[in-house]
């Protein structure tokens, strides 16, 4: 895992469209799921895994944690994203797996083990 | 080298062919992932991060096999996740070996073994089990974050050669690696009985754990140097000679992202097997929408400047030997003598 701060928890205000594509870009690198606050007031939950920004249509396309999916969701409906999943990719496993492993092998050496 | 000779003939026509017609840009071997769930959590890899609902995904075989057909490699890798764990994989390998097509089945070979012995797969030239082997069991073992996975590997892939099965290993080499220990492990390999060895750098998945390993350009040509000096001759490579000539800095190659293009989950993935910057619907439209330009070495993305890693360049090595006689002569010299 790289140092940056985890995404996760994160609500930002999307004041214009510059913003709503820096916040779909940053949804689209985050690895866990997300909130989609749509236009008409609906929410879909799930992880965003598209964006297309080059075309007339801008869209979006996410698994919905509770349906089959893909959906795709135009960029102009979207008023609002939240991170509200876990970020699947935060931490670091493998300090954690190199101190459990030394944690095993001390346990194992030491008399009585 | 340890590429049967009808596998050679076989990428050979292909090549040719997409010459003759003019493709300055072919796919040669399909990345088909189809699901990411897995049974380790490596730290050198980036492909398993993601929400519980999107691991239980899996694409259909029918999924599958269309994407083999649009994309036409005559080579398909299998990776993932964890294949075995995909529920169709015995009716999808049949599939593809119907079509004629060279699989690499890329596993972990814990569940190699159980899936042996319950009948999922016939023996086929066109069917290679990859295993991941990281190395000898220490250094295996910590690669994959588990104890005793070398271990069941090894039962793995005895049973599949026992059987009948082609098995090739596949090797993920980060900056702690040894060259006395690799050539150790070469030749346990080799007393294991496999038809062949791959090896690649890792590459620096934003997404992976473990960031601190990964090699810089000029560690990997000193490691693969010296690791691959003096080849003995009983060591065989599933690859291009003139790829491990790159790596060892005695050739110089470009990126060919196209090369091995990726299908999971998402769709066609942009630009390559690594990098995830979006996905196409079509295959199509992956290789007319992408931006090719913004990526490899000489393009200056900072992505691209230490990565060495074989789903590029490999592709670039073989276009090599078949764009002028010396490629020609370098590949048929290094596969005859053995002589990197």
């Amino acid at each position: 895992m790289t140092d940056e701060k985890s995404l996760e928890g994160w609500a930002p205000e999307i004041p214009d469209a510059a913003t709503l594509a820096e916040v779909v870009d940053r949804a689209f690198d985050y690895r866990g799921d997300v909130t989609v606050m749509l236009d008409d007031g609906r929410e879909l939950v799930g992880y965003l895994f598209n964006r297309t920004r080059d075309v007339a249509e801008p869209f979006v396309q996410m698994f919905e944690r509770e349906n089959a999916g893909p959906s795709r969701v135009p960029y102009a409906r979207i008023r609002a994203i939240r991170f509200t999943g876990r970020d699947t990719a935060a931490g670091n496993s493998y300090a954690a797996w190199l101190r459990s492993r030394e944690a095993a092998k001390a346990a194992s050496s030491s008399p009585g083990a | 080298m340890s590429v049967p000779l009808s596998q050679m003939w076989t990428v050979a026509t292909y090549v040719l062919g997409q010459k003759l017609r003019g493709h300055t840009r072919y796919p040669l071997v399909l990345m088909l992932e189809p699901l990411f769930r897995c049974n380790l959590a490596c730290a050198g890899c980036g492909k398993i991060q993601y929400p519980g609902h999107v691991l239980r995904k899996h694409l259909t075989v029918e999924q599958c096999l269309a994407a083999v057909e649009e994309c036409g490699a005559p080579m398909v890798s299998i990776p993932g996740g964890e294949p075995l764990m995909y529920p169709e994989i015995g009716p999808l390998v049949k599939a593809l070996v119907a079509r004629r097509k060279y699989v690499y089945l890329c596993t972990n070979a814990i569940l190699l073994k159980e899936k042996l012995q319950a009948g999922l797969f016939t023996p086929s030239k066109y069917l290679s089990f990859s295993v991941h082997m990281d190395g000898l069991r220490e250094e295996h073992d910590e690669a994959v974050c588990r104890d005793g996975v070398f271990d069941q590997a090894v039962e793995g892939i005895k049973e599949a050669l026992r059987r009948g099965f082609r098995v090739t290993t596949n090797t993920t080499l980060f900056d702690n690696a040894s060259p006395i220990r690799m050539q150790m492990f070469f030749d346990e390999m080799m007393d294991l009985g496999v038809e062949g060895m791959m090896l690649s750098p890792g590459y620096s998945y934003s997404k992976a754990p473990d960031q601190e390993h990964f090699l810089r350009r000029q560690k990997t040509n000193e490691l693969f140097a010296k690791m691959l000096a003096n080849p003995k001759k009983r060591w065989k490579f599933n690859q291009s000679p003139l790829f491990l000539q790159f790596l060892m800095g005695k050739q110089d190659f470009e990126c060919t992202p196209w090369g091995n293009p990726t299908y999971n989950l998402f769709g066609w993935q942009r630009p390559c097997y690594l990098l995830q910057e979006g996905y196409a619907t079509t295959f199509k439209e992956l290789m007319q929408t992408t931006r090719w330009e913004e990526y490899g070495r000489k393009s200056g993305n900072e992505k691209c400047q230490d990565c060495m890693v074989h789903c590029g360049h490999e592709p670039t090595a073989v276009n090599h030997t078949f764009s002028s006689w010396r490629g020609f002569r370098d590949t048929v010299a290094a596969t005859v003598t053995g002589r990197l």
